[in-house]
């Protein structure tokens, strides 16, 4: 083995232990911009692109890329290289490419190499680097190091498409519960889209960090979803409710907390969902004070009042952006915890 | 021609690192022990240091200690080249005064971009 041979499997070896912290991320964007800074810097290019498949696979379309690129270069299908490495399931490279016949296929380059990315099963798209800095040609060492990066590359992907498709199924069957629930009153349409808007605003506010976000982010979505067991009639009734219906209506964060209890990854959602019409002072319906209540559940608490206060309801007039916040503020230390009225001051007076 | 000095007890580590620097015209001098690397350092006066931590008789911080302890070579700047994952090694590492604390496996073309950023371009 040469100095030189020695040298780039090395180059290899220090490459594959870099990349699993660099692709551990399960942001498709990121991943994508990663791949291209790691191409630019192992490879030693001026130009990295990541092209991806549309549905149909009919296309390839730019995701990132730094250089000599064009943000919206699209390939077609059956369009020379790219397309055919894709097929190969091979790197190719073209270090004279104004000599072949492909020479306008890209502009301003003049030696390319491209690596496809592959998932388990199918293509995901493909690497695109060109123009070595030192102006060499493409070295096959080169595309054993693009290799090594598509490879991880695909099932990183792959990994995320997944995740971010089990989350957009998680939301879509919250929200099919939702409309169900809204389906039942004609009082609440909209309620709960509005309820979840303002209490991520407020969550926001209060510096929480993105996975607490996503997690309110469902407690709101399914805080009033106990009212699918409050009979219709309570629901939709026009006039006041006599003590009996209160007291039915009341019953709806245990209501939802019993519907969730299969969802065991949800404890704190459910939680917060229990919760939410507790009183900071202790003066709720399981008596809970202060910090006992969940944050989720004091958060809630306001986002739905603030609601409620400023829509039509039978049992009350509606109260404009004012009044209500000023209600809010009124109840700040009894009803509501002051730390979540303070942030969601800051939002109603920005 | 800026000179460099790499220790390190395994022997494709170094071939590596010289085929690499000597290739950017960087002049490298080699020592597969630590032992008589001091006596080297203070005759050659190079413009920096490769070590590797682990190294039979002297390990490369001991060494290190003994470069930034003398005051005619305290300035030189040191790599230090270690096994990956040894986290708690990089603070005593900088504490010593390293200026570049680099693991195994590391890529010989950053490495030597690290070099160049070191020592300049002449």
């Amino acid at each position: 083995m040469t100095v030189q041979e020695l040298s780039g499997v090395y180059e290899e070896l220090s490459l594959l232990y870099r990349i699993s912290e660099i692709f551990s991320t399960l942001s498709i964007d990121e991943i994508c911009f990663r791949i291209v800074d790691e191409a630019i810097s192992t490879i030693g290019v001026r130009t990295a692109a990541v092209l991806f498949l549309d549905e149909q696979a009919e296309n390839l379309y730019t995701m990132a890329y730094k250089g000599e690129w064009d943000s919206k270069r699209q390939f077609a299908r059956d369009n020379g290289i790219i397309w055919n490495s894709i097929q190969a399931k091979k790197p190719s490279a073209f270090c004279r490419i104004k000599e072949t016949e492909y020479s306008d296929y890209i502009p301003g380059i003049s030696s390319l190499m491209v690596c496809p990315i592959w998932g388990k099963k199918k293509a995901v798209g493909a690497i695109v680097v060109a123009d070595k800095e030192l102006n060499e040609e493409f070295f096959s060492n080169d595309s054993k190091l693009i290799m090594a990066i598509s490879t991880q590359a695909g099932l990183a992907i792959e990994n995320a498409s997944l995740y971010s498709e089990l989350e957009a199924l998680l939301l879509g069957s919250i929200r099919c519960l939702v409309k169900a629930l809204e389906a039942t009153s004609h009082w609440t349409v909209g309620h709960t889209e509005r309820v979840t808007e303002y209490s991520l605003e407020i969550g926001k506010l209060m510096g929480l960090e993105t996975e607490k976000l996503d997690k309110l982010k469902i407690c709101s979505l399914l805080h009033d979803i106990g009212k699918i067991a409050t009979p219709k009639e309570i629901l939709n009734k026009d006039s006041n409710l006599n003590e009996s219906e209160w007291l039915e209506i009341d019953r709806h964060p245990i209501v939802g907390a019993e519907i969730l209890e299969e969802l065991k990854q949800f404890k704190d959602v459910i939680l917060g969902i229990k919760y939410h019409h507790e009183h900071w002072d202790g003066h709720g319906t399981f008596g809970l004070m202060s910090n006992e209540i969940p944050l989720m559940a004091r958060i809630l608490s306001v986002a739905d009042t603030f609601d409620a206060l400023t829509s039509d309801r039978p049992y009350s007039l509606k109260h404009s952006k004012e009044d209500a916040v000023k209600e809010i503020v009124r109840c700040s230390g009894s009803q509501f915890d002051p730390v979540v009225v303070e942030a969601f001051l800051k939002w109603a007076n920005p | 021609m800026k000179k460099v000095i790499v220790i390190d007890d395994e022997p494709f580590i170094l071939m590596m690192i010289e085929d690499k620097l000597k290739k950017a015209k960087i002049g490298v001098i080699t020592l597969r022990e630590s032992r008589n690397a001091f006596q080297v350092i203070k005759r050659e006066r190079p413009d920096l240091v490769i070590l590797d931590w682990m190294m039979p008789e002297l390990s490369g911080i001991d060494l290190c200690r003994m470069i930034k302890g003398d005051s005619e070579l305290s300035d030189i700047p040191i790599f230090m080249l270690t096994a990956k994952g040894q986290d708690s090694d990089e603070q005593l590492g900088l504490q010593c005064g390293v200026s570049r604390y680099i693991t195994k496996p590391f890529s010989p073309k950053s490495l030597l971009e690290m070099v160049q950023e070191t020592i300049g371009n002449e």
